[in-house]
């Protein structure tokens, strides 16, 4: 093997300037949540997935997000009834809506930005005209703000989503990541970040609330063109 | 990507002087360098990222996210020198990211006629001081000399760790004239870890480099900067006094008293 980060294309889906939702197990979950509702409701059909020798299946940080150089985690497979799975990327999609929905997994320290920027490689490929990532932040107020690669962008969906800029400061991790280099590579991007109450015993616990709030804000990317 | 240089703006090869100061202790290299980019109106041409960057992006206060990277800029001074500045908002993590990342800037900057390298930090010291030290060290002897005559203190033993003590090795194996020079801080870290800016110690960094290369710099704004350093560090010794003799009194109370 002599790459150590590839891509599986099942290529079955045809989608014509998608909208990328990415989301991962970061803060409360919510990012991965959002994914995970969204590809339910659009009825979204597998169409790669993303192996990389850099993603474990125990990790040793906690939250899993919080990648450290000498915690890379263990390697391993997942078994569901009988059957293994590497742990991966999974990338799904809806015609119409033209949607990617990007499901994360963070990998060990030192294969972060490559697994992140094979990503916005693959999603940048299939002629994504926008990439919108989904996160929570650590908040008491439990509204949805964003982040975004331009001031133009800003503007478009401040008026589009009615959101605000209010979270400053870092964010770890794929999703993070993905966003960064998507504005590297000159795709319009955005963070829709959810308010939520972090948890320290289990950073990762699901926050339904918070996950439905930013499927709220994010409805009207998700509708279809127009003919 | 591994380590990538983004070049914004063509250059042409010239005598370049490269002065560095990337973020470290008490960010003396950074806000010295950043500050003498201001006052030279120094213009962005080139941007570093690396895998080797700690593994995050920085959401910016206006909201624009932007990835951890290292940036390169160019000014002219008044009598026509050429000066190119190495700042940014990361240090890569590992020892074999900061190689990396310090040879694929000098390799670039030596192909654009780079001649001399300054690089600028800061020093930890204990010892109790009204003006800060600053110490330095060089890859030629008689710049060392030089160097001494307009303040600086040689540093006689020592280590400069991270890429602003590793960019002036690797000069050195290069064969270039280069000094670091190292502005003495106490180094006060916030409760989470990270360092508070002593811009009294890049003040005296950048009185330093000024004198020896001929620049008039309008040093007000840093002069102000580190007057309010000077009154943090007050205020964080007083604290740290207050602890001591607390845990003094402790320390004398019988402990079957609860």
């Amino acid at each position: 093997m002599e790459e150590d980060t590839w891509i599986r294309y099942y290529g079955k889906t045809v989608v014509e300037e998608p909208v990328a939702i990415v989301g991962s197990p970061g803060l409360r979950s919510i990012g991965k949540i959002v994914v995970a509702l969204i590809a339910k409701e659009t009825r979204a059909k597998p169409l790669a997935d993303l192996y990389s020798s850099h993603l474990p299946l125990i990790y040793e940080t906690r939250p899993s997000y919080a990648a450290h150089p000498a915690l890379p985690g263990i390697g391993g497979v997942k078994v569901r009834q009988g059957m293994v799975e590497l742990p991966k990327v999974q990338f799904y999609a809806c015609p119409k809506p033209s949607l990617i929905m990007v499901e994360g997994c963070h990998p060990n320290f030192a294969g972060q930005y490559q697994v992140a920027q094979k990503t916005v490689d693959f999603i940048a490929g299939l002629g994504t005209k926008m990439v919108v990532v989904t996160a929570g932040y650590g908040s008491k107020e439990r509204k949805v703000c964003c982040a975004a690669t331009s001031q133009e962008v800003l503007s478009e969906m401040k008026k589009k989503l009615g959101v605000e800029v209010d979270y400053q400061g870092p964010f770890y991790g794929f999703s993070g990541l993905v966003f960064g280099m998507a504005k590297r590579k000159g795709i319009k991007a955005i963070t829709l970040f959810a308010g939520t109450t972090p948890h320290p015993q289990n950073p990762e616990y699901p926050d339904l609330e918070g996950a439905k709030k930013i499927l709220n804000t994010v409805r009207p990317l998700l509708q279809p063109k127009k003919a | 990507m591994n380590t990538e240089i983004k070049i914004l703006k063509q250059i042409e090869p010239k005598d370049f002087t490269l002065i560095s100061g990337l973020p470290g202790v008490a960010y003396i290299g950074k806000l010295s360098v950043d500050y003498l980019m201001k006052q030279l109106k120094a213009e962005l041409v080139g941007e570093v990222y690396s895998k080797h960057f700690p593994p995050y992006v920085l959401i910016e206060k206006d909201g624009l996210v932007e990835l951890l990277k290292n940036q390169l800029y160019r000014s002219n001074s008044k009598d026509g020198r050429n000066f190119l500045f190495l700042t940014g908002n990361a240090q890569a993590f590992s020892p074999e990211g900061q190689y990396e990342v310090a040879n694929e800037v000098l390799e670039w900057a030596s192909d654009h006629g780079l001649k001399r390298i300054f690089s600028l930090a800061g020093f930890v010291t204990d010892r109790p001081f009204d003006k800060p030290n600053v110490y330095i060290t060089t890859t030629k002897s008689n710049l060392l000399e030089e160097m001494k005559k307009l303040g600086g203190i040689a540093l006689d033993q020592g280590i400069i760790s991270g890429a602003n003590g590793l960019i002036m090795g690797l000069a050195k194996k290069m064969n270039l004239e280069g000094a670091c020079l190292l502005g003495e801080t106490h180094g006060y870290q916030t409760a989470t870890g990270r360092y508070l800016s002593d811009a009294k110690a890049a003040k005296a960094v950048l009185n330093l480099l000024a004198s020896f290369l001929d620049l008039k710099l309008d040093m007000d704004p840093l002069e102000k900067q580190a007057q309010q350093t000077d009154e943090v560090i007050a205020k964080m010794a007083e604290v740290e006094r207050r602890i001591q003799e607390q845990m003094k009194q402790e320390a004398k109370k019988p402990s079957y008293v609860f």
